[in-house]
């Protein structure tokens, strides 16, 4: 009955949205006639994009490597509507003893399949699978395109789920408050699943940031109940600053539960500024990222670290276009359970195919 | 009890959005012109193109509004974007539309912003 009641004040609230009908380009109701004449140059095609890459690492010592593809489809309907899904292949070979070469299976992975509907220019409804929205890293740096250093950070697995993912239905949108400052949020409800690749768990959260475009710094935070099993809470925060007279990026997360705490710190920066050898330098990028993992009074899921771990990391990567990416990465890990060393080296590629007329430029 | 809240939480932020997008909506309506080039920067840029008088109260052409938008789209793009990743190369305005579309739900950018990037980055 309660669940009856719940689904009909949603839909309710839907339908009260879609009565605030702004079209998406709204400032075109006062655009001169040239911009008119553009909108159907500017109607959205569906698209398929993704990366691909490979990577070698040696954890510890031993070799692996790992081919990754990951394709993100988005296909547009009408003004509001947006259907996306991304899936990701990849595999971690290793040498297994008494036999030549490398061996490993190959894991598939839904990562999402969500619908999203633009109720209006502050809210947009999603359901379906979607990233779980904690922090930065997940929703935002996750993909292989984008990170900088190619490891996860140790923290990511704590309150996203498996594979990362939720099910269920999530609002979210922006608004500027004033020139200075803009609100972002996000509000969500999954449920539990353990339908193979689509599990998830039973939780409900929410997110919001504070951006200032002046300074370039975002700071938000996270909250989110479990509803099942230690009915647990979750609180995160999170940052991005970008300095505005250089061209470095620092990303940082803090999370606590009751399943693992921990935080990471990652600055990033892209050697322009240097006065030699200037095309190489602006393409060259270094990077470091500080961890740490503290276990919680409960157990973690099987990706975390089972003690307290620390890991420094320090990379180096060089674009050779904006799409086509080489990376290297040395990080240096400490727990109880032995110190170790972990080298990365790989080329990521990204690529984009328009699925239908891509309008003229 | 908690789903309670939750739900609560959940209708709270539907219909504060929603009424806040109805204020919105009624305070743009009589500015937008006004508002969606930053004047200053349009007067400016009319002038280094050398197609309009410099004088700060001259009225916005369609092109000093474009050049203007196109400064301030570039702008944008790089507080919104830049914040988790590289440059992508420009592509073709029907296939920006939709990778707007899609940062605009993933990132959160704003509505204005999603305009004024999709106008830098498919010109």
């Amino acid at each position: 009955m309660l669940r009856k009641l719940k689904f009909a004040i949603l839909l309710a609230a839907i339908l009260a949205l879609s009565q605030f009908r702004q079209p998406i380009h709204a400032q075109s109701q006062a655009t001169a006639p040239q911009e008119l004449e553009q909108s159907d140059n500017e109607k959205p095609v569906p698209i398929f994009t993704g990366a691909a890459g490979f990577l070698t690492t040696f954890d510890g010592g031993d070799p692996h490597l790992g081919p990754i593809f990951t394709g993100v489809i988005l296909i547009p309907l009408g003004d509001r509507w947006l259907i996306e899904s991304r899936g990701t292949f990849e595999s971690d070979m290793v040498q297994l003893p008494g036999r030549s070469g490398f061996h490993g299976e190959v894991e598939k992975e839904l990562e999402y399949a969500q619908v999203d509907f633009i109720a209006n220019p502050y809210l947009t409804i999603t359901a379906g699978r979607f990233l779980t929205p904690i922090g930065i890293y997940n929703e935002r740096l996750y993909p292989v395109w984008i990170r900088d250093l190619p490891s996860d950070p140790l923290i990511l697995p704590i309150g996203v789920g498996p594979s990362n993912a939720s099910t269920g239905a999530m609002l979210r949108g922006g608004f500027n408050v004033t020139p200075d400052v803009s609100i972002n949020y996000t509000a969500y409800f999954s449920e539990f699943s353990n339908f193979e690749p689509l599990t998830s768990e039973r939780t409900a959260g929410v997110r919001a940031g504070l951006f200032f475009p002046k300074a370039r710094l975002e700071i938000g935070g996270s909250f989110q109940h479990l509803l099942q099993d230690e009915r647990s809470n979750l609180f995160g925060t999170h940052a991005i600053w970008q300095p505005p007279s250089l061209p470095l990026d620092i990303r940082a997360e803090v999370v606590h539960s009751r399943r693992g705490s921990g935080y990471w710190i990652e600055p990033a920066y892209r050697l322009s500024q240097l006065p030699f050898l200037r095309d190489e330098m602006r393409r060259t990028q270094l990077v470091a990222r500080l961890q740490q993992f503290f276990t919680g009074d409960l157990p973690g899921s099987d990706d975390l670290p089972p003690v307290n771990t620390q890991q420094f990391e320090f990379g180096v990567n060089y674009y050779f276009t904006d799409g086509l990416r080489a990376t290297s990465s040395y990080g240096r890990q400490f727990s109880s359970e032995g110190n170790k060393n972990v080298w990365t080296f790989g080329v990521t590629y990204r690529f984009l195919v328009p699925l239908g007329p891509s309008g003229n430029q | 009890m908690n789903s309670r809240l939750i739900l609560a939480t959940l209708c709270a932020l539907c219909f504060g959005s929603c009424f806040f997008a109805a204020a919105q909506e009624r305070k743009q309506e009589p500015k937008v012109v006004a508002s969606s080039p930053n004047q200053e920067t349009a007067a400016e840029a009319a002038d280094s193109d050398g197609s309009a008088p410099a004088a700060a109260n001259a009225k916005p052409t369609p092109r000093s509004i474009e050049a203007a938008e196109r400064v301030e789209g570039e702008k944008r793009f790089r507080a919104n974007c830049s914040r988790c990743h590289q440059s992508p190369h420009k592509y073709p305005p029907r296939v920006m539309a939709t990778a707007i579309r899609h940062m605009r739900v993933r990132a959160m950018i704003t509505d204005e912003d999603m305009r004024l990037i999709l106008r830098y980055m498919s010109q």
